[in-house]
C-alpha cells in the first residue's frame, strides 16, 4: 500500500490540500459505532475477562466446542472454496468457449444476494423437503454439510474471481521460457504460475475464513441446534438468555480473532501488484474431449453450488400456487416491505457520504484505509450489541438502527472509491493543471467523472448490504419495524408447509429487490477504462 | 535573451525503488525563446520531475525558476501558461476528442460551444476531424499523441513541456510524429523543453542539447 | 433521477415518524391470540387503536423488555407467566396495577401489581397411533423414559429458547431434585433425547403426529383437545393424550402488567380489564389454549379432552429467580456439549 502513495500523488500544490478533514466524519463515525460500543462490551465483560472468569469459560465443555466449530467450518469452507474454485478459475482463465464473459459477469451474483435468501435456497435444495434432497433420499437436518454447502454459495464465488484475476495477470513469457528451459506444463504450473497467484489466493482465503467466521444469517438458519456458530450465540446469550457478560467476552474474543485475520489479509493486499498486465496468458479454445469435459464439469460445478439454490427458490415459489401468492399482499408484509426499502435508502444516502468522505480522506492515510476494514472485522452481532449497551436511549431508534446499517455497508462505497482514486492516473490531472485548472477544477471536471463508475459501484453493494440485513435488525429494531428479512425469519419459525412456502415466496422477492438495487444503481459497465499504471510502456501500432 | 531560466535548482527525488535520488544539485538552464531545448538522460534518472518542477508541480528544494523575467515561485501551475505533453498521452477517458481538445480553452473562459468550434478547427488542422466525437480510447496511439499535442497548442501555451512523449509508440511512428510535431511546433514559435533518453530524436528536433549528469546538465551542442 | 428517488425516500421516512396518537401498544409473545370481533369490540369501547407488538418467545419477549427499557417499546406487556415474573420484577420493567381486575382473586396468583390472566400446564404429549401401532407400553415415571426401551422417542424443547422447555426443566428439578433431575438429563441424552429451538419445531415438525419421527413431545396439557378442535374431520376421541408423569408437570400462569415508562395508562388500564372480562376469559381458551384465570368461566365443550393433571411441580419463585440462568446453564452442558 505504501508503495500505491509514493508514485503519483505529490504533495504540494496538488489534490485538496485540506484532505484530512474529510476525514473528520468518518472517523468520528467509527469511533462512535464501533470502537466505543467494543469498549463498552469490555466493559459488561469484565468479570468474565479476567482470567478466573477466561478459565471458565474455556472448561465450559460446550463454548469450547462452539468457538471450535466455529473455527473448524470456516478453516473447512477455505479449504473446500480453494479446492474446487482453482481448477474452476483455471477454466475460465485460460479457456474461451461461448458463455466465458457470462459466467464470470454471474461470479458477481452471490455478493448481491442477502444472505437469508441463500440459506432459504439452500434449504429449498436440501433442506428436509428439498427438492434435491427428496430425490436423493438425504436428510441433511442436524447436520453440518447445509451449513458448509451455504458458505460455499458465498465463498466460492470470492476465490473463482480471485483466482481468474490472479492466473490473467501471470505473464506468458515467464511461463514460455519455463517450458523451452524443459519444464513439462505441471512443473511450469507449480514453478511459474503458482507463485505469482498465490498472493490473491491468500487474500482471498483471508477473506473467506472471515467471512464464515463472523456470518450470522446462514449458521442461525442452517447450523441447528449442534453446529451453529459464535455468533449464534452471541444473539443466543443476549436475546434469549440476557446474558450479557459472557456475550460480551465471547464478542470481544470474536473480534480480537477477525482482528488479526484481517490484519493479515491488509498485509498480503500490500504486496498484490498492479493489474493490467499487459501479456497474460492469451485464452484458447478448448481442444479435444478431455478440455471440453473440464469446461463442462467446470460450469456445471459452478452451477450446481452457486446457481441452483437461486434457482430452486425462483421454482418453488413460481409453483407455490396462488393462496401462497397472497402472502405478498398481507397486512404484514406491505409494512415490511416498505422498511426494507426505506431503511436501504437512508442507509445508502448515509453510507455514500461516510464512503466518499473515508476515501478522499484516506487517499495520504494507510491507518485511514485500514480502518475503513474495521466494519468488516467486527461481525454485525458484536456491533449490535454493542451499540443496544452503549445507547440504551436510542435502542430501538431509527438513527440508531440506520447508523448501524450505513456502518455495516459504508466500507464498500470507500473501498471502491478508494480504489478507483488509486488507479487515477496521475497524468490526468497534472495535465488538467497544466491547461489552466484550478485544483478545485481538476476535483470535479476530472477526478468525479472518472471514480464516477466505481462509486455507483461501491454503492451498489452497498445497496445489496443494506437489503439483506439481518443480525442488526433483530437487534435493534423495534418490532413493528420489520423488514422482508426478520418477517421471513418469522415465517420460517412457524409451523406448517404453508408457512414455509410463504417464506420462500418473500425471499424471493427480497432476491428480486436486490437485483434490482444492484441493476439500477450499477448498469452497463461503459467501456473507458482508464490505463492502468503498469500498462504505460506498451508498443501501441499506428 | 534568455524566455526561460533556472537557477542553483536542487531537488532530490523518490526513485524507482522507492529511496531518495538526486535530480538536481544547483542545476543551471537558460532557455532562449521560440528553441527547442533538449534534455537527455536515462530512463529513471527524474527528468520528468524536472519537467513538473517548472509546471509547478513540484516545489524546488532550493534555487528559483524564473519566465520572461518573473520569478515563478509564487505561481501556481494553472496560471503559468505552460502545457505539459506525457508519454502516456494524458487524455481524459470520460470525454471524446473534441472535449478533450477543448478542455484548456473552457478553463479560460471561453463558453463550451465556441470553445468546441475552435477545437475542430484544430482538429481539422491535425487531420482528426472525423474522430471528433470518438471516445479516446479508440484512437490508435499515434493518433492519441497528436490529439495530445493539439490539446497543447489550442491554449497558445508560452511554453511548451514535452516528457518523452513518443517513447510509448514503434519506432517508424516515432520518426512520422517526430518530423510532424517538429513542423508544428516551429510553425507556432513555442518555446519548447523536450525530456529524452533517445539522442537520435533530441538531436533531430532541438537546436540545442543538455545532458542531465549528477545533477548538472552538461551542454552536448 | 435517483436522487429525486431517494428524496423521496427521506420525505417517506421522515413522515412516518408522526406521532401515533391514541395507539395502544401490547407487547406480546407470538402465541398471543385474541378472537378478532373482540378487539374490535374493545377498539370500539376505549377509543384507541391496537397494536400487538409479537417479541418471540414469552423469554425474549422479557429480554427485549429489560433491553429496552429506557425507552419502552410498548405500554402495557400480556405473557409474563410464573417463570419469569421475578426476572421481570427485579429488572423493575413493570408498574404495579391496582385496578379492580386486581382486586378481584383469581383461581392462580401471580404476582402483587400483576393481574393473572390464564393458565395451563406444561406435560409430555404422546401420539396415540403410535403406541398402539408399536405395543410399546406408556411409562409410568420419568426414570422410566430414560430406559432403552424409550430410546429416540423424546423431543423437548431448549430451556434457553423456550418458554415451555424451560418449564419442563423446571418441573424435573421440582418433581425429582436437583441433582437427581440432572442425572435423569445426562441419561436421555444417551437415550437419544432430541432438542428443538422452539416448541413449533417439536410438534410440528418432529412429533409422530406431524410427520416426524418422536412419538412423545414437551407440550401443553391443552394440546390434545386443540388437536380435536382443528382437525378436518369431525372426531371423538383426540390422537394426542397427556402423560402425566411424577416431576414432568409445570404450572405456567400468564399475565399482562403495566410496563414502566409506558405511555397510555387508561387505555392500558381498560385493556387489562378487558382481557379479565367475561368474552375475553372465555374466548382465550380456544385460541390460546390455556385455562381461564377469573372463576365461574365456562369452558367449552372441546376442552374435556384437556385432562387437568392431579399433580404439578413447581419449584419456588425464588429458587427459579436465584438459580434459573444457572440450571439453564448446566442443562446445555449435560444434555447439548
Amino acid at each position: 500500500m505504501l508503495r500505491r502513495f509514493s508514485v503519483g500523488n505529490a504533495p504540494g500544490h496538488f489534490g485538496p490540500a485540506r484532505a484530512w478533514w474529510w476525514g473528520v466524519l468518518p472517523l468520528g463515525f467509527l469511533l462512535l459505532m464501533v470502537v466505543a460500543p467494543l469498549a463498552r462490551l469490555a466493559v459488561e465483560a469484565l468479570p468474565d475477562l479476567q482470567w478466573a472468569g477466561i478459565s471458565a469459560m474455556w472448561q465450559d465443555d460446550y463454548l469450547r466446542w462452539r468457538v471450535w466449530w466455529t473455527v473448524l467450518q470456516a478453516t473447512l469452507t477455505c479449504v473446500a472454496a480453494l479446492a474446487l474454485g482453482l481448477p474452476l478459475a483455471w477454466v475460465l482463465a485460460r479457456f474461451e468457449f461461448p458463455g466465458r464473459v457470462l459466467a464470470l459477469r454471474l461470479l458477481m451474483l452471490p455478493f448481491v444476494v442477502p444472505t437469508l435468501v441463500a440459506a432459504i435456497g439452500v434449504l429449498a435444495l436440501w433442506g428436509p423437503r428439498g427438492m434435491l434432497s427428496a430425490w436423493l433420499g438425504l436428510d441433511l437436518q442436524g447436520t453440518p454439510w447445509l451449513l458448509l454447502y451455504g458458505n460455499l454459495f458465498f465463498n466460492l464465488c470470492l476465490v473463482v474471481r480471485a483466482g481468474v484475476e490472479a492466473l490473467e495477470q501471470v505473464s506468458a513469457a515467464r511461463v514460455a521460457a519455463a517450458r523451452s528451459l524443459g519444464a513439462t506444463p505441471w512443473r511450469a504450473f507449480w514453478r511459474v504460475q503458482w507463485p505469482a497467484i498465490l498472493p490473491w489466493l491468500v487474500s482471498a482465503t483471508c477473506l473467506v475464513f472471515l467471512y464464515c467466521f463472523s456470518g450470522f444469517g446462514l449458521a442461525l438458519i442452517l447450523g441447528g441446534q449442534r453446529y451453529a456458530t459464535v455468533e449464534v450465540e452471541i444473539y443466543t446469550l443476549v436475546a434469549h438468555e440476557l446474558r450479557l457478560a459472557p456475550a460480551g467476552a465471547l464478542a470481544l474474543g470474536m473480534a480480537l480473532l477477525t482482528g488479526a485475520v484481517a490484519v493479515l489479509y491488509a498485509f498480503v493486499e500490500r504486496r498484490l501488484a498492479t493489474p493490467g498486465r499487459a501479456d497474460g496468458v492469451a485464452r484458447r479454445r478448448p481442444t479435444g474431449a478431455w478440455q471440453w469435459c473440464a469446461v463442462v464439469a467446470a460450469l456445471a460445478s459452478l452451477f450446481l453450488l452457486c446457481g441452483a439454490p437461486l434457482l430452486a427458490i425462483v421454482v418453488r415459489a413460481a409453483t407455490a400456487g396462488e393462496q401462497v401468492w397472497a402472502v405478498l399482499l398481507d397486512d404484514e408484509t406491505l409494512p415490511a416491505v416498505w422498511n426494507t426499502l426505506r431503511f436501504s435508502a437512508l442507509a445508502v444516502l448515509l453510507a455514500t457520504l461516510l464512503g466518499v468522505a473515508h476515501a478522499f480522506a484516506a487517499r495520504r492515510s494507510v491507518w485511514l484505509r485500514a480502518a475503513a476494514f474495521l466494519p468488516f472485522v467486527v461481525s454485525p452481532v458484536t456491533v449490535a450489541f454493542g451499540l443496544l449497551l452503549l445507547y440504551p436511549r436510542w435502542s430501538a431508534s431509527l438513527p440508531l438502527l440506520i447508523g448501524a446499517y450505513a456502518l455495516l455497508a459504508y466500507p464498500f462505497v470507500a473501498n471502491a472509491l478508494g480504489a478507483a482514486l488509486d488507479h487515477q492516473p496521475a497524468h490526468l490531472a497534472q495535465v488538467a493543471r497544466t491547461l489552466g485548472a484550478t485544483p478545485r477544477r481538476v476535483f470535479w471536471r476530472v477526478t468525479v467523472p472518472l471514480v464516477l463508475p466505481a462509486l455507483r459501484r461501491g454503492m451498489a453493494f452497498a445497496a445489496a448490504t443494506a437489503l439483506g440485513e439481518f443480525a442488526v435488525t433483530l437487534f435493534l429494531s423495534r418490532p413493528e419495524w420489520a423488514t422482508l428479512t426478520t418477517l421471513i425469519y418469522q415465517r420460517l419459525g412457524r409451523p406448517g408447509g404453508a408457512n414455509r412456502d410463504a417464506a420462500l415466496v418473500l425471499a424471493a422477492l427480497l432476491m428480486l429487490l436486490a437485483l434490482l438495487a444492484f441493476v439500477l444503481i450499477e448498469q452497463a459497465p461503459r467501456r473507458a477504462r482508464v490505463p492502468a499504471r503498469g500498462r504505460g510502456a506498451t508498443n501501441v501500432p499506428a | 535573451m534568455s524566455l526561460l531560466e533556472l537557477r542553483g535548482v536542487c531537488k532530490t527525488y523518490v526513485d524507482a525503488q522507492g529511496g531518495q535520488a538526486l535530480l538536481a544539485d544547483g542545476l543551471d538552464l537558460l532557455v532562449p525563446g521560440g528553441r527547442i531545448v533538449a534534455i537527455l538522460g536515462p530512463s529513471g534518472s527524474g527528468k520528468s520531475t524536472l519537467l513538473k518542477m517548472v509546471a509547478g508541480l513540484e516545489p524546488p528544494d532550493a534555487g528559483a525558476i524564473y519566465f520572461a523575467g518573473q520569478d515563478l515561485a509564487a505561481v501556481p501551475p494553472e496560471r503559468r501558461g505552460f502545457a505539459l505533453m506525457f508519454q502516456d498521452f494524458a487524455l481524459f477517458p470520460h470525454l471524446d476528442v473534441v472535449d478533450n481538445v477543448a478542455f484548456g480553452l473552457v478553463e479560460q473562459g471561453l463558453r463550451r460551444a465556441v470553445a468546441r468550434e475552435r477545437a475542430l478547427q484544430m482538429l481539422a488542422v491535425f487531420g482528426l476531424h472525423s474522430h471528433a466525437r470518438q471516445k479516446v480510447w479508440r484512437l490508435s496511439g499515434g493518433e492519441q499523441q497528436r490529439v495530445a499535442l493539439a490539446r497543447a497548442l489550442i491554449t497558445q501555451p508560452r511554453l511548451l513541456l514535452l516528457d518523452e512523449p513518443f517513447s510509448a509508440l514503434d519506432a517508424e511512428l516515432r520518426t512520422r510524429l517526430r518530423d510532424e510535431f517538429t513542423q508544428r511546433i516551429a510553425a507556432a514559435a513555442i518555446t519548447t523543453v523536450l525530456v529524452t533518453h533517445d539522442e537520435a530524436e533530441a538531436r533531430a528536433m532541438a537546436q540545442q542539447g543538455f545532458r542531465l549528469l549528477q545533477g548538472r546538465l552538461l551542454p552536448l551542442w | 433521477m435517483m436522487f429525486v428517488r431517494t428524496l423521496c425516500f427521506l420525505a417517506g421516512a421522515l413522515l412516518t415518524f408522526a406521532s401515533h396518537a391514541n395507539e395502544l401498544r401490547v407487547l406480546a409473545h407470538s402465541s398471543f391470540s385474541l378472537p378478532k370481533p373482540l378487539i374490535a369490540q374493545f377498539e370500539a369501547q376505549s377509543g384507541v387503536k391496537l397494536s400487538v407488538i409479537k417479541a418471540g418467545d414469552a423469554g425474549e419477549m422479557l429480554n427485549k423488555l429489560i433491553l429496552t427499557r429506557a425507552q419502552p417499546i410498548a405500554d402495557v406487556v400480556y405473557g409474563i407467566d410464573n417463570s419469569l415474573i421475578a426476572k421481570a420484577l427485579a429488572a423493575n420493567v413493570l408498574d404495579p396495577y391496582a385496578g379492580p381486575a386486581m382486586q378481584r382473586p383469581a383461581l392462580v396468583p401471580l404476582a402483587p401489581g400483576v393481574v393473572a390472566v390464564d393458565y395451563g400446564y406444561v406435560a409430555l404429549n404422546y401420539d396415540r397411533a403410535w403406541f398402539a401401532k408399536s405395543g410399546l407400553a406408556l411409562p409410568k415415571t420419568l426414570q422410566e423414559l430414560a430406559l432403552p426401551a424409550y430410546r429416540n422417542l423424546v423431543v423437548v424443547q431448549h430451556p434457553a429458547t423456550s418458554s415451555p422447555g424451560f418449564a419442563f426443566l423446571l418441573s424435573t428439578i421440582a418433581g425429582l431434585g436437583e441433582e437427581a433431575a440432572f442425572d435423569w438429563w445426562a441419561r436421555m441424552r444417551t437415550n437419544g433425547v432430541k432438542v428443538t429451538k422452539g416448541w413449533t419445531e417439536a410438534y410440528y415438525t418432529e412429533f409422530t403426529r406431524n410427520g416426524g419421527a418422536r412419538p412423545i413431545v414437551v407440550s401443553y396439557a391443552s394440546s390434545p383437545a386443540a388437536e380435536v378442535f382443528y382437525s378436518k374431520e369431525k372426531i371423538t376421541e383426540s390422537p394426542t393424550a397427556n402423560l402425566f408423569l411424577p416431576g414432568s408437570v409445570f404450572r405456567q400462569v400468564e399475565g399482562v402488567a403495566l410496563v414502566k415508562g409506558g405511555q397510555q395508562r387508561e387505555a392500558a388500564g381498560r385493556f387489562i380489564e378487558f382481557l379479565r372480562s367475561a368474552p375475553v376469559q372465555e374466548g382465550l381458551q380456544t385460541t390460546m389454549w390455556m385455562f381461564a384465570a377469573e372463576p365461574g368461566t365456562t369452558r367449552p365443550e372441546v376442552m374435556r379432552h384437556a385432562a387437568e393433571p392431579s399433580a404439578f411441580y413447581n419449584p419456588p419463585a425464588d429458587s427459579i429467580a436465584s438459580k434459573g440462568p444457572d440450571w439453564v446453564n448446566r442443562w446445555t452442558s449435560v444434555v447439548l456439549k
